[in-house]
């Protein structure tokens, strides 16, 4: 298949290009957060998935060897400097581990950028959104003493707009996936650049490709990729080249965070009703149910034949939600894999040839 | 309700088995001690009573049907507003611990495994998937739910272990969901979130129970919450005697009522007499450890399947394990229980306990047991599937060694699955720890 991969600018040409223009940069761990609110003072979301290929051994000094990856190599990036250039690191509690990393950053490793852990409610109730909208107005009032700025309203508005946008074109990208001219690295590198370019770059981006002509659909077999990230992205190549296609994925880094724009005029509220009306998130308190629906109802829309479950290992979130998941999808005829990763580890080939025999079995 | 269920439940639980334990009570206070009494003080006498308060707890399980609404909760969990309604109350931490003592834990939690669940996660969760798919459970049976509340204030993995649950059982599932403290103190919006909750779960639970809250009985369960954990919080600081009435390990075994039969009388009476006789202890001069040459602190959750190998492992040197920051969190937050005011207070007790602080808050705990304590050193038992509690650990220990200047162990281990005990290891690290601690 022709893959016209469109120009992505690195991570760090991003940070760089945004910091001479007087922005500064916020460092921010997995999974969800209100990136109009820091774009609004200023400040560059730059996440933080892992990243693999650090030396993990400086945040093995900290952490025990049952901690998942991402919050061992985040700490370890870290430690080796990766997050110097940052003004401030954002840590979401998505987990027992995000919230034990948060509170060790803030206790006992002191980095030289003030940290601002936010708590996630795990309902969806109103008690929910007022919590998360207060959370949001503590964190506006934090970012207000480290940058001196005080946005309005309606510049907040202005930023979540922007926001609003970005992911509408996200949606759009995912929607079309199927007929896009890019492989599944390309298409992930390209909605991953989410994770650190500003909305309105993003944008631009999205906009280039969804106008290129739509191509020839048939890639492999469908498959939907569920889980955390899809790291090493060495995975993508070697499931097309075994004749599989990821046509959606159920991932914490993309598809969970379709966020849909929200409802409120008040700025705070709006950006809350947005996080927790995003698609179904064990992170988030979501019932097996509605995730089983969801990936079914993916399934059906995109005519996927299975679905694999890439999991980090140590990720209790995921893997408590596994048994009875599989079994719902099984009994609506969608079978699954199971696959545990290390971020640490290169791809291992017992993954692939379990993948690849689950290809022959499902295909 | 059905009279027929109330009757069986009636005789079975309040005559027959009331009377049945009874005489086993008073047949185990015969039986000479299990444990080596050449080191260790003999067992508690209250502890056979205690075992009878346990045992008809669990017995009124077995004949819940059609007479008693139960619910499964955490056990941070705002037990008092269940106890207003009459639910009978099971937490699944405490029986997968009960399960973890007897021994049978590594088999429950394998049926788990085989249905899918990781080896990774949660050894209590994995013990109770496991008693519920395959009905094996040391205390006869479990009776189902008609309501799970989960309170996020332990852990987040109660709550996808609760979901579980509710999605195996199709029974609602009501969340008080607790803001991790990360600072010294709970921002306003948070507790007043938890509030807003408590508020909102009540006409949740009352349909469940199928009955109207009444004031006047909450605030009498508060007031049995707040008495028993002001006595537990007594007797746990009783131990700052030299030598120490009773050991951590005796805790581990008395906590069962404080954990699972708050807001009861008969939890009340229980630790009064459980007071007196740590009294008399003092009074007599006897030490949990008899030769009491050393003490230390325990951190995290116990080894259930190894208490009684650690308790003469270290009483054989001389070393009493006197506090813990483990059993200490159900008496710390006694204070902060007001009958009168039992919402706003159960939204401030309940957003407060350690395991919903952080990574500073335990150290600076941990500090202060080991002064008012008087201290020698402390075991960490870095819990591989308890992460809350285990993360923070290796900075916690370096400090107390360089800050406080006591030897610490990281001591690794479970505190439900055996299998990820290598004994000869960890008598090796104990022995090492032991010599550390010096003469
Ligand atoms: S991989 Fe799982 S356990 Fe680790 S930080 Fe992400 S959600 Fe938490
Ligand atoms: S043992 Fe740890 S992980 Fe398990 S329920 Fe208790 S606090 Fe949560």
């Amino acid at each position: 298949m022709e893959t016209n991969t469109p120009a992505i600018p690195s991570r760090t040409e991003t940070i760089r290009g945004f910091k001479e223009a007087g922005g500064k940069i916020a460092a921010v761990l997995p999974i969800h957060y209100p990136r109009a609110l820091l774009r609004a003072f200023g400040l560059l979301p730059v996440e933080v998935w892992g990243p693999p290929r650090v030396d993990s051994s400086h945040g093995a000094a900290h952490l025990q060897p049952y901690v998942c990856s991402i919050a061992l190599n985040a700490l370890s990036f870290l430690l080796v400097g990766g997050l110097d250039v940052a003004d401030c690191i954002i840590v979401p509690h998505a987990c027992d581990a995000l919230q034990g990393l948060g509170s060790l950053l803030l206790d006992f490793i002191s980095p030289r950028q003030p940290v601002f852990p936010l708590y996630l409610p795990r309902g969806r109730r109103e008690s929910d959104l007022q919590f998360l909208a207060d959370e949001f107005r503590a964190l506006y009032a934090r970012l207000e003493r480290i940058t001196g700025r005080s946005p309005t309203d309606a510049d907040l508005m202005k930023s979540i707009r922007r926001e609003e946008l970005a992911d509408g074109l996200l949606a759009e990208l995912h929607r079309r996936r199927p007929s896009l001219p890019l492989d599944d690295l390309a298409f992930y590198r390209l909605i991953r650049s989410r994770e650190y370019l500003p909305a309105e770059a993003f944008a631009e981006l999205a906009r280039s490709v969804l106008e290129t002509p739509p191509t020839d659909s048939s890639r492999g077999v469908p498959l939907i990729l569920s889980g955390i990230v899809p790291e090493p992205m060495a995975l993508l190549e070697a499931v097309a080249r075994m004749g599989g296609t990821f046509v959606a994925d159920d991932l914490a880094c993309a598809g969970r965070r379709l966020y849909p724009p929200g409802d409120s005029e008040d700025p705070f509220r709006r950006m809350a009703e947005r996080i927790l009306n995003g698609p179904p998130d064990p992170t988030r308190g979501s019932p097996i149910a509605e995730r089983a629906d969801h990936l079914i109802g993916t399934a059906h829309k995109t005519g996927a034949r299975g679905v694999v479950f890439y999991i980090i290992k140590f990720c209790e979130p995921e893997l408590f939600d596994l048994p009875l998941l599989r079994r719902t999808l099984q009994e609506a005829g969608l079978p699954s894999l199971i696959v545990e990763v290390d971020l640490n580890d290169p791809l291992p080939q017992q993954v692939l040839t379990r993948i690849e025999a689950f290809l022959e079995v499902v295909g | 309700m059905n009279p027929i269920a109330s009757l069986r439940y009636h005789w079975n639980v309040n005559l027959l088995g009331r009377a049945i334990l009874r005489w086993q009570r008073i047949r185990a206070q015969r039986r000479p001690p299990r444990w080596d009494t050449r080191y260790l003080a003999p067992p508690l006498k209250v502890g056979a009573r205690m075992k009878e308060l346990v045992g008809r707890h669990w017995l009124a399980g077995r004949y819940t049907k059609g007479c008693r609404k139960v619910a499964w909760v955490t056990s941070g969990a705002p037990v008092e507003l269940l106890k207003a309604l009459d639910f009978y109350v099971l937490y699944p931490e405490n029986h997968a611990a009960i399960c973890g003592t007897a021994r049978v834990a590594v088999e429950i939690a394998s049926e788990a495994e085989s249905a899918g669940y990781s080896r990774d996660l949660c050894s209590y969760a994995r013990t109770d998937i496991g008693a519920v798919l395959s009905g094996k459970t040391p205390v006869g049976r479990l009776p189902r739910p008609d309501l799970l509340l989960a309170c996020t204030n332990i852990c987040q993995t109660v709550l996808y272990w609760y979901r579980v649950l509710a999605h195996h059982f199709r029974v609602p599932l009501v969340l008080i969901d607790t803001p991790f403290v990360y600072t010294e103190e709970a921002a306003e919006h948070a507790v007043r979130y938890v509030r807003r909750q408590l508020e909102e779960a009540v006409p949740l639970l009352e349909k469940a129970a199928g009955k109207r809250l009444n004031e006047r009985r909450l605030r009498q369960a508060a007031l049995l919450s707040k008495r028993a954990s002001e006595l537990w919080l007594e007797i746990l600081q009783r131990c700052r005697h030299r030598p120490a009435p009773i050991s951590v390990f005796d805790q581990f075994v008395q906590m069962a009522p404080i954990v699972e039969m708050r807001g009861e009388p008969a939890t009340v009476d229980f630790y009064a007499t459980m007071l007196r006789e740590v009294d008399e202890r003092i009074a007599g001069g006897m030490g949990a450890v008899r030769n009491e040459r050393k003490r230390v602190l325990w951190d995290n959750l116990p080894i259930w399947y190894r208490l009684r190998y650690l308790a003469e492992f270290l009483a054989r040197r001389g070393v009493a394990v006197v506090a813990s920051t483990y059993t200490n969190a159900w008496g710390e937050l006694a204070p902060l229980i007001d009958p009168d005011e039992p919402f706003e207070s159960m939204a401030r007790t309940y957003i407060y306990p350690i395991l919903n602080r952080g990574t500073g808050h335990k150290l600076a705990t941990m500090k202060r047991m080991v002064e008012e304590y008087q201290l020698n050193g402390a075991i960490l038992h870095s819990d591989r599937s308890c992460k809350p509690y285990s993360i923070g650990q290796m900075d916690q220990r370096d400090r107390l060694i360089r800050e406080v200047g006591i030897p610490a162990l990281l001591l690794e281990a479970d505190h439900n699955d055996s299998r990820a005990f290598a004994e000869e290891q960890v008598a090796t690290r104990l022995t090492a720890f032991v010599e550390m601690l010096g003469e």
